[in-house]
């Protein structure tokens, strides 16, 4: 009885199970092998767009969210001064037609064309100067304030700081440093008191101290249509920063009507192509056109739709599926790079990032510039960019043929034998000097980083390469993103640590600045006074071949000093129906909405455009 | 009755307290901030974003404030979204999870109890061994399995439902449902099969079959009742957490439900929102088991408060 049971209940586990697996191979075979594309094709009836945003937007009010994603949704309600090519990423006329720089790259002057917000009020230089002071005022705590700090007195009003005021003549306190701009002191008394009382300060006691107010930051309105930008120092690459939202301008009339909540359909008032039309958070958003768009003629599509979906094969199965027409960047899963990267939806283009290390060099062996030498010579970069599939190796911490006219420096190549002779002179050798893997303090390293398939593939692919190159094992560690990023900036990993950066802008300033310690931090440690004052220089000059020459001076250096293991630099990888035009891989993937269009005739679709 | 019913409502306030001191305690001990990022921020900034959501005061004035926000009922503005409150994100996700919830359980409740019922009915018989073999697949597949599994089949081979989102009362809403319902369909059929094989062996169920009742007479009125007390334990906690967000599902269907929230705000450090979901989950799991106590005594004619 008892076996009779069993058979049956075995019998019926089998039917079960192989009725799955048919199912199963249906699907796995079914896929279409001769079409060019990736799943259904078929173009909506009209022109309307549908995109995976990514994580729903934390807002939409520009100086207030920092993210890449909510960007290229602002990018369709508020124009810029300039916009980003949507080919090349570089700066095109928007709001300003025209602009131009003084002769040290210290105040820069935008002229803006005639356009209206969305309710029919005109756009004016008033409009930046306000919003640029609202982006800046301590009480917004924008986190992207930074991006502004090169206008003068803008640190200073961001800080809430105060000017010293002679109590007799009324003259200000210069900084000795830079004597053009004044000396902001902290805002706070005992902090004050406290930073007076270095002798270098002296000069500065026993002032009158008043507030920096928010008239004092260098954005003035020349006239309704004139903007101009007094810069702290030389900034040649003003007109590449301004395309940011950071410094796209926000309608005063609706901020000062509905506070936080301006944001919201039927209340937004916008500058660009499209506006809100219904906003679910974290199921749609839809936007429609924006009749008063001063280049309203040239916007084809009716309808913008954004999907916030954020797990990669979800997308992947909505874009198969044909329920959605694109995906934002870094979305194809790696496991679906081989399957999917035939297919013509696939765009890939070198993109503004470099995927990186960073050394720790204020503890364990890491602090031996030439045992981060011989770490660095000890990877084969070649092979990690085969094994990962999507990108392109490099020795250098600019991006490589990103910037046509810079000459970037080499760094250490792959070379297993001179990676181990440095460690022998660092003093990891036996009797006899031969290199002796068993001296190196391994154990005192770590290769950290942030919790993530592909970060974890990396890591594995290091951790190989300096035990098949050097002897050595290195353990890993992986921790949670804010938990990562917290160990990191206060140096409490031994070893390396994982630091991929993607430019702000289009400029290789964007990745030195990291370097400098006051601003960004990079986590490594390291800083270096002449690497600065070449920067400096650098942004002074007005031939950009020769201020190029200098950054790429500077990345030398930087290069030399290696807090930094540069990989590789990463290549653009989503997906795009071949009926979607006007949208091209571009270094930032930022899309300027009002090019895209749906193309319906099926023999356009593979044209160049 | 009454009074056992207000004596359990009363102890609700205290667990809730409890509870989200607790939690409110575990966020702080999380390393990072809900505005750390790649780039590490410049001093001040960090000093202003402080200073506006008041994590520049003593930590008593920030667990006082967050005490008198949750007896209040209201929990603030998030700190990820800024200008959205908590009650209004809880008052857009609630009915999408609440909906998916309800629907699988009554599927659950439905498909188990009718597959249970005559399994446990037809003992030994092949009827019974499919279906408690089925019942043992969907305990053992998580949905992260049978979801994906799910989408490829129906969505991405032959096209005929979506693979995800989510339009209201639609198709849209067939394979998550499906998907969450199954491990609960799976659970009830083998509660109600135990249950009910129990039951059909006790002395009233013989009593009734010598009143001579009908078959159907006897399984309806006599044995389910007493067969699905398992059944009505498992239902409380079950349906409270199928209502308040079930994160795997909503993720995969990229759902705009309470789960998908709730993961993302312990991801982002997102204080008020991690207060208010957990709140709110407590107040479910508290509520429905106080129901599953009360229904008991519908059940079981024997048990009495």
């Amino acid at each position: 009885m008892r076996h009779k049971a069993g058979h049956r209940a075995l019998a019926a586990c089998r039917a079960l199970a192989a009725t799955l697996a048919l199912a199963m191979a249906a699907a796995c075979t079914s896929g279409s092998a001769d079409s060019p594309y990736f799943g259904k094709v078929s173009p909506p009836a009209g022109q309307e767009m549908r995109y995976i945003s990514g994580s729903e937007p934390e807002s939409l009010d520009p100086p207030v969210s920092s993210s890449q994603p909510d960007a290229r949704i602002m990018m369709a309600l508020f124009d810029g001064l300039t916009e980003y090519d949507p080919k090349t990423g570089q700066p095109i006329p928007a709001l300003a037609t025209t602009w131009e720089a003084n002769d040290d790259n210290s105040v820069f002057t935008f002229h803006l064309r005639d356009a209206k917000w969305s309710d029919g009020a005109p756009i004016t230089a008033d409009d930046f100067v306000y919003s640029i002071r609202r982006g800046l005022s301590p009480a917004l705590a924008s986190r992207t304030a930074y991006m502004a700090y090169d206008i003068s007195n803008a640190q200073a009003y961001n800080e809430g700081a105060v000017f010293a005021r002679d109590r007799v003549s009324g003259a200000w306190v210069m900084d000795p440093v830079n004597t053009a701009v004044r000396l902001a002191l902290p805002g706070d008394e005992a902090t004050r008191t406290k930073a007076l009382s270095a002798p270098a300060l002296a000069f500065a006691r026993d002032k009158e101290y008043v507030p920096v107010r928010p008239e004092d930051v260098g954005v003035d309105a020349v006239d309704a249509h004139t903007l101009r930008f007094r810069l702290r120092q030389p900034v040649p690459f003003v007109p590449k920063l301004v395309s940011h939202q950071f410094f796209r301008a926000v309608p005063r009339q609706a901020v000062e009507r509905y506070g936080d909540q301006w944001t919201r359909p039927g209340k937004i008032v916008v500058s660009g192509a499209f506006i809100i039309d219904v906003w679910r958070p974290y199921d749609v958003l839809i936007l429609k056109r924006n009749p008063s768009y001063y280049d309203a003629g040239m916007v084809r599509l009716d309808t913008l739709i954004f999907y916030p979906v954020e797990d990669l094969t979800t997308m992947m199965n909505l874009y198969k599926a044909g329920e959605v027409y694109a995906t934002f960047n870094h979305t194809v899963p790696s496991s679906w790079v081989g399957q999917v990267k035939r297919y013509k939806d696939y765009m890939d283009a070198p993109e503004l990032a470099t995927e990186s290390f960073v050394f720790n060099t204020t503890k364990g062996p890491t602090m031996d510039v030439r045992v981060r030498h011989a770490l660095n010579m000890a990877i084969d970069k070649e092979a990690l960019a085969r094994f990962r599939r999507t990108v392109k190796p490099t020795t250098s911490s600019v991006p490589l043929n990103m910037f046509p006219g810079y000459p970037s420096p080499q760094g250490d190549p792959f070379d297993p034998a001179r990676a181990k002779a440095l460690l022998v002179e660092a003093g990891f050798r036996d009797a006899s000097g031969q290199y002796d893997p068993s001296r190196f303090p391994a154990t005192e390293m770590e290769i950290a980083y942030n919790t993530s398939e592909s970060n974890r593939s990396t890591a594995e692919f290091i951790q190989a390469q300096w035990k098949q190159n050097l002897g050595i094992t290195v353990s890993l560690r992986n921790m949670e993103f804010r938990t990562f990023l917290q160990t990191r900036s206060r140096l409490e990993y031994r070893g390396i640590a994982r630091s991929g950066w993607i430019g702000d802008y289009m400029d290789p300033f964007t990745f030195l600045s990291l370097y400098v310690v006051e601003g960004g931090d990079n986590g490594s440690g390291w800083s270096d006074e002449r690497f600065v004052a070449l920067l400096n220089r650098a942004n002074r000059q007005h031939d950009p071949n020769e201020r190029y020459r200098l950054l790429a001076e500077a990345e030398k250096l930087l290069l030399d000093a290696q807090p930094t293991l540069p990989l590789y630099n990463n290549a653009t990888n989503y997906l795009k129906k071949p009926f979607v035009k006007g949208m091209w891989a571009n270094p930032v993937t930022m899309h300027a909405w009002k090019f895209v269009y749906i193309e319906h005739d099926p023999a356009k679709w593979d044209q160049v455009d | 009755m009454g009074r056992f019913i207000l004596r359990r409502l009363i102890v609700i306030g205290p667990m809730l307290l409890v509870v989200v001191s607790l939690t409110w305690g575990l966020i702080r001990l999380a390393p990072g901030n809900f505005y750390s990022g790649e780039k590490k921020l410049p001093a001040a900034i960090e000093k202003n974003i402080r200073e506006k959501y008041g994590l520049d005061k003593p930590w008593y004035v920030q667990y006082g404030r967050m005490l008198a926000n949750t007896v209040r009922g209201d929990f603030g503005e998030s700190l990820k979204y800024p200008g959205t409150s908590v009650n209004s994100i809880l008052a857009a996700t609630l009915p999408v999870s609440a909906t998916l919830g309800v629907l699988a359980y009554l599927l659950a409740l439905v498909v188990g109890v009718t597959a249970g019922t005559i399994a446990a009915l037809r003992q030994n018989s092949t009827a019974d061994y499919a279906s408690m073999a089925a019942a043992m697949l969907g305990i053992s597949m998580p949905n992260f399995v049978l979801g994906p599994t799910l989408v490829l089949l129906f969505a991405l081979t032959w096209y005929w439902l979506p693979p995800a989102r989510w339009e209201g009362f639609s198709t849209h809403l067939i394979l998550p449902v499906l998907t969450l319902s199954a491990v609960y369909m799976a659970y009830i059929a083998r509660l109600t099969r135990s249950g009910m094989l129990e039951v059909l062996r006790s002395n009233y169920i013989r009593t009734a079959r010598a009143k001579g009742l009908s078959e159907r007479e006897v399984v309806v009125r006599h044995a389910l009742r007493g067969g699905l007390l398992p059944v009505v334990s498992f239902s409380g906690p079950a349906l409270a957490f199928l209502i308040s967000g079930t994160v795997v599902v909503e993720r995969i269907f990229a759902l705009p439900g309470l789960g998908n929230y709730f993961i993302n705000a312990n991801l982002n450090r997102d204080e008020p929102l991690i207060i208010g979901i957990v709140a709110f989950m407590s107040i479910a799991v508290l509520v429905f088991n106080l129901i599953v106590d009360v229904a008991y005594a519908f059940f079981d004619p024997r048990i009495r408060y």
